[in-house]
């Protein structure tokens, strides 16, 4: 993360400033702030950390333990063993295992129309392309819906990956143009000049240099599948093809066996379906930041 | 018609039609837009089309949709008062939530572009929240947030508030609960990171020149960055209040649109005659009527960016 944004030519003059004594107390303040800041941050992420460790009568007293007297790693596997959470997990990872290659495939090709091709009626799709953004999905819901029941799409992942393989959406599209557009188009010429042909050129000459932006898109997609509620809510109704979305809430309402309460469980779950995550951005934060700040900056 | 002949070849779109080279344009242009092209019309225009159809139909899915003229909308304006109440909690949600993060998320991102030691870390942990699933972050908070057990009504009973408030069991405070949920998971995430990227792009020489003038802190942060900022804050707001309008999984999840109908917000009131009443000629009124409202106030917000939006250099 810190590598793209770092990299900038004010900093020297900027901590010149923050050197001179009359400055100090910014310089303390701004720490207290940051620091209140972290706090208010990290908190809850600790105390789902801390909740998922306790056991339900320590966590429903009326005095708050930060930290579980002994910590119960048996309600990680408690969650596995009361709902099919790791079918869910898997069904998750299907589903992105699915849109991924979708995106970047059918995207990069959007893009690459978009950002290389001169022809009648462009600028009009890229301004309905992004006017896409503009409606709110519900617009489309109900005939979408409607079309995949008669079709017997429902309880298939055909209505929650098929906008992958299509485009993608507007953002992705966007991002991917974006990209390719600081490509210098030398780069293509040249290969045109030796014969290659449109199809070449992208997967030749532009895929290998547009290996951050398809990461990217890639992490974006994860993220956004992984989050997903509504379509797998309503297009998915047998429990073996829940996501993990899905899947969570359904394990906060079901009535289980035990009536015990369940709240350390939950916690645990929600910790589990946010390990992934967490996991990917460890590896990768500085595409993260780079999709952010390539989409956002130049539109 | 002699107008519009001139005028295509003004633009050049006649010559666009002759050449070789630019009828190679054409074909690979449209050959590789194909994929977006099936989609756009597929699951866009196709969809939105049927749904204007149907907002003036009865419409059960099951039988065939039956026309009745405008009688979804005269029900909508005249006869369901939760129409009234759910775009007014949306309103409400939207109008000091979003607001309210995107002057947070600018004011961590000015923080934040301090050049101090460790600041990566602080970034790191900002951005933490933003990652966390909104059904995890919902299970998180109705526990932190749980009346009589949650941390957060045991520190507020330690400091002497007797009676805290029962937050998501609690008509007043359902929906702050869920705008505080909204800042936590939102204010140091991609907004963030798109503020700390425009930060960046203003030039060091206007805060050297504001400093040659004397200017303080606070000076230079109310005439330098905050009017250099004002595309960022424009951006953000327009994406913010799209979204906003729009919440759904957390009110759905946290609360199922109650107590009562307290987080009944428009996208849930819509699911509810799509879903569970299958009135959805009904509910495609509904979602015409949100992306009018929706696309309204986007392009309202765009005139008064005339007004208030700073572009540097241009």
């Amino acid at each position: 993360m810190a590598a793209t944004i770092e990299r900038l030519p004010s900093t020297e003059l900027r901590s010149d400033v923050y050197r001179r004594g009359r400055n100090r107390i910014q310089r303390a303040v701004t720490y207290i702030l940051l620091t209140a800041a972290a706090l208010m941050f990290a908190f809850p992420l600790f105390w789902t950390v801390s909740s998922s460790l306790q056991t339900w009568k320590e966590l429903r007293s009326f005095e708050p333990h930060l930290f579980p007297a002994i910590p119960q790693w048996g309600n990680y596997a408690m969650v596995f063993s009361s709902v099919p959470f790791a079918r869910w997990m898997g069904n998750s990872f299907l589903i992105t295992a699915i849109t991924i290659p979708g995106v970047i495939i059918t995207g990069s090709l959007t893009a690459y129309s978009f950002a290389r091709f001169n022809y009648i009626g462009k600028e009009i799709w890229f301004v309905l392309m992004l006017g896409t953004m503009m409606i709110p999905s519900q617009v489309t819901l109900i005939p979408q819906y409607v079309l995949f029941f008669n079709l017997k799409l429902i309880n298939t992942y055909v209505p929650l990956t098929i906008g992958s393989w299509l485009g993608g959406g507007a953002f992705m599209i966007f991002l991917l143009r974006q990209f390719i557009m600081s490509i210098p188009r030398d780069l293509d010429e040249a290969a045109l000049m030796d014969g290659a042909s449109p199809i070449r050129i992208l997967w030749g000459v532009l895929l290998p240099l547009m290996k951050p932006a398809l990461t990217t898109v890639a992490i974006l997609q994860f993220l956004g599948d992984w989050n997903e509620f509504f379509g797998p809510f309503i297009y998915l109704n047998k429990v073996d093809l829940f996501t993990a979305a899905v899947g969570l809430r359904f394990f906060q309402n079901i009535p289980l066996e035990s009536r015990d309460p369940r709240d350390h469980l939950l916690m645990a779950a929600a910790a589990i379906m946010t390990i992934p995550v967490i996991t990917l951005f460890a590896a990768a934060q500085r595409y993260f930041i780079q999709g952010v700040v390539l989409s956002g900056l130049k539109i | 018609m002699a107008t519009l002949t001139s005028r295509l070849r003004l633009s050049g779109v006649s010559e666009m039609l002759t050449t070789s080279r630019q009828r190679r344009e054409n074909f690979y242009g449209y050959l590789f837009l194909t994929p977006w092209l099936i989609g756009f019309f597929g699951l866009f225009i196709g969809p939105g089309l049927f749904s204007l159809y149907l907002s003036f139909t009865k419409y059960d899915v099951l039988s065939s949709p039956i026309w009745i003229g405008l009688e979804n909308y005269t029900k909508m304006f005249f006869e369901d008062p939760l129409f009234y109440t759910s775009l007014g909690r949306t309103f409400y949600y939207a109008g000091v939530g979003v607001p309210l993060g995107v002057v947070g998320s600018m004011f961590l991102a000015i923080l934040l572009n301090a050049k101090l030691r460790g600041l990566a870390t602080y970034r790191t942990l900002f951005f933490m929240p933003s990652l966390v699933p909104i059904v995890a972050s919902v299970v998180l908070w109705k526990w932190l947030l749980h009346a009589d057990f949650g941390i957060i009504n045991q520190w507020l009973m330690d400091l002497g508030w007797s009676d805290p408030p029962g937050w998501f069991g609690d008509r007043r405070w359902a929906i702050p609960s869920l705008i505080m949920m909204g800042l936590w998971q939102g204010l140091g995430g991609t907004r963030m990171i798109i503020f700390l990227a425009g930060l960046q792009g203003i030039p060091e020489s206007l805060y050297e020149a504001a400093s040659i003038d004397g200017a303080s802190p606070i000076h230079k942060l109310r005439h330098v960055t905050i009017p250099l900022l004002t595309p960022t804050i424009f951006f953000n707001m327009v994406l913010g209040i799209i979204g906003g309008l729009q919440v759904f999984t957390a009110a759905f999840v946290a609360t199922e649109g109650g107590p009562g109908f307290a987080t009944t917000f428009y996208s849930l009131h819509l699911y509810r005659h799509a879903f569970d009443y299958w009135n959805m000629g009904y509910a495609a009124s509904l979602a015409w009527f949100f992306a009018f409202v929706i696309v309204s106030l986007t392009i309202w917000q765009l005139r008064l960016s005339r007004r208030w939006v700073f572009y540097y250099g241009s």
